[in-house]
């Protein structure tokens, strides 16, 4: 029921995935193009003359599996991201698919983000194998081979940070990057990120910061102080000061 | 130069009995208060009070900051809203932002009655909007007649996360849980059973793992914690919310003493660190005393016989005769009002406190 | 979403007062804060960090410094404790206040 929810049926996805025999052979473009549009790039942009040239700008693309090398070119040049390239040769349990990834920030090689099904939802979790920076950057992720008509997109990890200080926006990452660093007071802290010395002057952050130092380090909490309360405790307008007078 | 006898920093409830106790002895009395209103944390509480009489039990909190506020009404004690305690000096003279004016005082005695401030924990997504102090949501619901949700997850189950919580079933909005990382529920069982009455259910052992949303707050992810306070996967629920009120507990503001000077000890329970102080609310620093929450979280009715305490011993530190009884009236209030198994938190903190 | 009827609160609104959000115009009452006028309005989305994630209001009572916007050009302005006037111009502060 593509039409009404956007979301190819699996009966559709079937109809345009290779023969197991051609799979088993390496690299090849997989286009999911199920509606006549006018639009032909993926026909007139392939090297290989894989794609059979359109008699009619609505025609749907056919691939000739004996041509495509799996190059990827496509991938790129399709203006409805509707191509992806999949590789059932990559290793004994896993297939790679190359697919575009339109959103900042890019993920890293190696890191480890969600796959997730054509209506997006989360399948398993899949290695970055490759980031192809480009107009669209391509993504390559490494997935169980059970799992490759099922995924068709990525998305990052939910950040696992906590904000420890809002008015410096400073979050448990950043701050443990700190302690790593051999930073182990607050004062310390404070001094390198400014953790403190905002407009709050400390009131949501210190509970926090004496507690994460306490965590990370393996301490009682009260072997932690607060930063040193300098004058003044709330911010005020230096116009305020200067009027002064006795 | 503003000179003055007693300076008070809050005109909260422990603010307001120290004013009232040293103004009553003839002393001259500047309170400093923050906000537009007088009255601190009592002018949002709807609920009726725990205590006894001197302490106005079963009076709600928003009538009760009227009564302390008749009670300072008198020609020595000058009520300063708008007015900021911003440092404590050296040299005695503490300073501070009134309206839009820079003013310095020189008092000869000061009660630090500043309050406290509401704790926040760390979970991803702590800092959308949506997510609350309780404190925050009672505020806008209770002294503006703002409604400040449709769906809330609370997370504490001590007094503030449950008064809170029946609060909001008061204003119309829908309390999904109250989740309590505690294995008990911290609050009065009272306010607890209000709540069940309701059918709110209060889930213990249990935090909140992330809070979600696309710009402001969408869901809300609990989960069981085990005994380490480790949270237990494949235990999460997902509960939709729009509101995520805090309620873990609050942290004695306590800026300027450490400033002054004053000795500071760490008792988790009284809310961290809090200034040492005799049984007479004197800090180490001559002359500088502490009350209320500033001096130790504690309830209402507490911080009123402090600060009433605070305000005598100033008194009697600047040389006014204060009746022996007068100030053991007050050790006996606190005394009742800290006794029974609800106290016992309170009491050890206190042990801790004065050695 | 302000509340007409409660079991124990009255509210004595003042008279009303019309303050700008972001050129949008806001219905409040006097006595009441920038930030509770906002809110009331159904906007939550009060300022954005300097990592442009977006703040609300925190604790509404002039601690946390979570709410501060850019009022009648003045920035850093801590909207829960300060009181709506008529006319008013409130924008969405976006990092750091910048001197007007």
């Amino acid at each position: 029921m593509l039409e009404k929810t956007g979301v190819p049926t699996p009966e559709q996805v079937d109809s345009i995935f290779p023969t197991e025999e051609r799979l088993s052979q390496g690299p090849i473009a997989i286009i999911e193009c199920f509606q006549p549009i006018p639009c032909d790039p993926c026909a007139t942009s392939c090297p290989q003359g894989a794609i059979a040239p359109f008699m009619d700008i609505n025609d749907l693309p056919i691939i000739n599996n004996k041509k495509c090398n799996g190059c990827g070119i496509c991938i790129m040049k399709c203006p409805g991201l509707a191509i992806i390239v999949l590789d059932m040769t990559y290793s004994e349990t896993q297939a790679l698919i190359r697919l575009p990834y339109e959103f900042s920030p890019l993920p890293q090689i190696g890191e480890i983000v969600l796959a997730l099904d054509r209506s997006g939802a989360k399948v398993a979790e899949a290695e970055v194998i490759r980031v192809t920076k480009g107009k669209p950057p391509i993504i390559s992720i490494a997935v169980d081979k059970a799992l490759v008509k099922t995924l068709r997109n990525i998305r990052p990890q939910p950040s696992e940070a906590a904000i420890l200080c809002r008015c410096s926006d400073l979050n448990t990452d950043d701050i443990r990057e700190f302690i790593a660093q051999g930073h182990t007071t607050v004062d310390a802290i404070k001094r390198l990120s400014r953790l403190g010395m905002g407009p709050c002057q400390g009131r949501t952050c210190t509970p926090l910061i004496i507690r994460e130092l306490a965590t990370v380090l393996s301490k009682p909490v009260e072997s932690f102080q607060p930063g040193t309360y300098r004058p003044v405790v709330k911010s005020i307008k230096l116009g305020e000061l200067a009027e002064y007078t006795e | 130069m503003i000179y003055t006898d007693l300076l008070v920093v809050g005109a909260g409830p422990a603010g307001l009995s120290a004013a009232a106790a040293a103004g009553t002895q003839g002393l001259d009395v500047l309170v400093l208060e923050r906000s537009h209103q007088p009255g601190g944390q009592l002018v949002k509480q709807t609920h009726m009070f725990f205590g006894s009489k001197e302490q106005y039990a079963a009076y709600r909190g928003f009538e009760i900051a009227d009564f302390l506020l008749d009670m300072i009404k008198m020609p020595n004690v000058k009520l300063q809203l708008n007015a900021t305690a911003l440092a404590a000096y050296d040299d005695g003279i503490w300073t501070a932002q009134v309206g839009e004016k820079y003013i310095k005082v020189k008092p000869r005695a000061v009660v630090v009655a500043a309050g406290a401030n509401e704790r926040n924990i760390l979970f991803p997504g702590n800092d959308l909007p949506g997510v609350y102090g309780a404190g925050a949501v009672q505020t806008l619901m209770n002294q503006y007649g703002v409604r400040p949700a449709k769906r809330v997850v609370m997370l504490g189950a001590g007094n503030i996360g449950l008064i809170v919580s029946y609060q909001l079933l008061q204003a119309g909005v829908e309390v999904a849980a109250v989740v309590e990382a505690s294995p008990n529920i911290g609050g009065y069982l009272v306010h607890a059973s209000k709540l069940r009455r309701m059918g709110v259910p209060i889930l213990t052992s249990h935090t909140v793992k992330r809070a979600d949303g696309n710009e402001t707050l969408e869901s809300v992810t609990t989960w069981a914690i085990d005994e380490k306070w480790q949270g237990i996967p494949s235990t999460e629920v997902i509960w939709s919310a729009d509101t995520l009120c805090i309620a873990v507990g609050l942290s004695p503001l306590c800026e300027l003493l450490w400033q002054a000077g004053c000795k500071m000890v760490f008792v988790p329970e009284l809310g961290g660190y809090v200034p040492y102080r005799d049984g007479n609310m004197a800090t180490s620093i001559e002359g500088i005393y502490a009350a209320g929450d500033a001096a130790g979280v504690e309830e209402a009715s507490v911080a009123m016989v402090g600060g009433k305490l605070a305000g005598l011993s100033a008194a009697r530190y600047l040389g006014v005769d204060i009746p022996d009884e007068s100030i053991l009236d007050c050790h006996k209030q606190l005394e009742a009002l800290r006794s029974g198994p609800a106290g016992a938190k309170i009491r050890a903190g206190l042990g801790k406190l004065t050695h | 979403m302000r509340i007409e009827e409660h079991p124990i609160l009255d509210f004595n609104r003042g008279k009303p007062i019309t303050f700008t959000f972001d050129g949008q115009t806001v219905t409040s009452y006097e006595n009441e804060t920038v930030a509770v006028a906002l809110h009331s309005a159904g906007i939550r989305i009060l300022s954005r960090s300097q990592k442009q994630r977006p703040r609300g209001l925190y604790c509404a009572i002039g601690n946390c410094a979570s709410c501060m916007m850019v009022v009648d050009g003045e920035a850093n302005v801590k909207t829960c404790i300060t009181l709506v006037q008529e006319g008013m111009e409130v924008k969405t502060q976006i990092g750091k206040g910048i001197l007007a």
